[in-house]
């Protein structure tokens, strides 16, 4: 099966990690700053057309779900509006957000894209606006169809995009003998590569995306009542840039991760529920490297995964003992 | 501290050796209050396992296992404070605060991508602040001094993680048995009786640090010194 990137269109930004998972950043005379919507409801329309098997008010239907879908973080504090159909395509600087089909027959890779209008002083997030590729068959089904992307699921991913979460590299891909990838695991909404055609388990936030979320948006006790793992990674006493830190919950069952985000190597991850957690760090994947950095940086991935070898206690409410785990060479 | 006072009560103890010989367990008074300290050790417990999973792309819609883990609690010294009241010659009413320090420790194995097995802990400070109801078993009594006793109560347990930031609460039980050996019993005087005292106790603990939904179970053994007024 071909693998399918659910892509983001980020012109002019750049998505240096800030936290766990990715948050978009802008850099603004060498100042970088977080985007992220600053006044709710945040107001969308759907662009009215339609593709075989998926009316527009279906898109709508499944679009609306898709923004509940965020909506609903207990932890964060977030709230959409339907503001009606338009004619207006997506990814046109009008000060609206529009969602909508549209045809990409070139991306052949890529089912849909996020491109926003952002206020670089402020970070400001201004218009959002997602593309679904008509190039694909879509489906709204509740149970999914096999043959088709399931176009809620799609949406949730770009919906995380739509509000300035980057891609998570929880998941776990393949290679197949013609060069695609498949995903054999993944443990975010917001990894980079979709499920595949009939897989409807993306309509379900997870604990990686939640915290993402929350992070950006904090709301329902979200900062007292979760703890910050802070550290860094280190190979010879050197920092190392890129590695993903992966912060596991034995109790909980919950795995949440963050990239280290400097050349000292340090990380932060957040959201963490409060009580014990093992700790791995492992190399990014060489072929991923560019949907969670820029080309331009020097990414480490020439290290073994690694356990810490301690357990990391996860306070409630603000941040842990400081750590550092040391990778050794491949 | 607990050290100094259970010299504190030997030395109070071979301060009367005229009382040694005079009295025995039978002649122990009702109604008093009884003080206890001692120290132990506090058994393992397994806490469970549990697997960090990545949802599985694959039909049958099974989990992808990341790694594997599994944990327990290691066996630990532990340290208790007893205050008992004598309702009757038989019946014994205890509240007890115990301190232990066992390391969690988690295994980690069957990583995806090959990293080393390893095991790696935390120490967590452990109280069990708990109630009982010891009944003496006179009726199995071993010569002057030494009468068995089973016990059984409940309580209160409170965990503190490494760096004391989080804490975890729980409920613990237990049931169990000892004996008691009297040194000194007498009718007058601020101290009327003395002794040491070994108990063996099976605790069942619910909630505190746990990685599965189950109940664990602990052994402990101890022996304490204690003194009745």
């Amino acid at each position: 099966m071909r693998s399918v990137l659910l892509a983001i269109v980020a012109v002019g930004l750049f998505s240096q990690p800030a936290s766990a998972y990715l948050h978009f950043r802008a850099n603004d005379d060498g100042q970088s700053i977080v985007l992220k919507w600053q006044r709710m409801p945040l107001r969308w329309f759907a662009r009215d057309r339609g593709v075989p098997g998926v009316a527009a008010s279906d898109f709508q239907a499944a679009m609306s779900r898709a923004f509940a879908t965020w909506q609903a973080v207990p932890t964060a504090s977030i709230s959409f509006q339907f503001a009606g159909f338009t004619g207006a395509e997506p990814f046109t600087d009008d000060g609206v957000s529009v969602l909508g089909f549209q045809d990409e027959p070139g991306m052949d890779r890529v089912l849909g894209a996020t491109a926003f209008l952002i206020d670089v002083v402020t970070g400001e997030i201004i218009e959002s606006d997602i593309f679904f590729n008509t190039a694909f068959l879509w489906s709204t089904a509740a149970a999914g169809t096999a043959s088709r992307f399931d176009l809620e699921s799609v949406a949730v991913h770009e919906i995380g995009h739509f509000l300035g979460l980057g891609h998570s590299a929880l998941g776990e891909t393949e290679v197949h003998a013609d060069g695609d990838r498949r995903v054999l695991a993944s443990g975010a909404v917001m990894f980079p590569i979709s499920l595949g055609p009939g897989v409807t388990r993306d309509r379900e936030l997870q604990p990686d995306d939640i915290a993402g979320v929350s992070d950006l948006y904090p709301g329902g006790g979200f900062r007292g009542e979760t703890g910050v793992a802070r550290g860094r990674v280190t190979r010879s006493g050197a920092g190392v840039l890129g590695a993903h830190v992966a912060a596991f919950n034995p109790e909980t069952g919950q795995v949440i991760a963050a990239f280290t985000l400097n050349q000292s190597g340090e990380f932060e991850i957040v959201g963490l529920t409060p009580g014990p957690h093992v700790i791995r760090v492992e190399p990014l994947d060489d072929a991923d490297l560019d949907s969670f950095f820029d080309a331009r940086d020097p990414i480490d991935i020439a290290f073994r995964v690694t356990l810490h070898d301690r357990l990391f206690v996860a306070p409630s409410g603000g941040v842990g003992e400081r750590f550092t785990v040391s990778v050794q060479p491949k | 501290m607990n050290v100094r006072i259970a010299i504190a009560v030997c030395a109070a103890l071979t301060a009367t050796p005229g009382s040694l010989h005079a009295q025995t367990a039978a002649d122990r008074p009702s109604g008093g209050i009884e003080a206890a300290v001692g120290g132990g050790l506090l058994g393992g417990a397994g806490l469970g396992a549990a697997d960090a999973n990545l949802r599985g792309n694959d039909s049958t819609r099974q989990t992808f296992r990341l790694f594997a883990t599994s944990s327990d609690f290691a066996r630990a010294p532990l340290w208790h404070a007893r205050v008992g009241f004598a309702l009757t010659r038989r019946l014994l009413l205890e509240g007890a605060l115990t301190k232990s320090s066992p390391d969690v420790r988690v295994s980690v194995t069957s990583d995806a991508e090959g990293a080393s097995p390893v095991t790696i802990a935390e120490k967590v400070d452990q109280y069990f602040i708990d109630g009982s109801l010891l009944i003496m078993l006179d009726e199995l009594r071993m010569g002057a001094r030494l009468v068995p006793f089973v016990a059984a109560g409940g309580g209160y347990v409170r965990q503190l993680h490494e760096g004391q930031t989080v804490v975890e609460q729980g409920e613990v039980y237990h049931a169990g048995g000892g004996f008691k050996y009297w040194l000194l019993t007498r009718r007058t005087g601020r101290v009327r009786t003395a002794g040491v005292r070994g108990d063996a106790r099976a605790y069942l603990m619910r909630g505190g640090v746990s990685f599965d939904d189950h109940p664990r179970s602990h052994v402990a053994i101890s022996g304490s010194v204690f003194v009745g007024f």
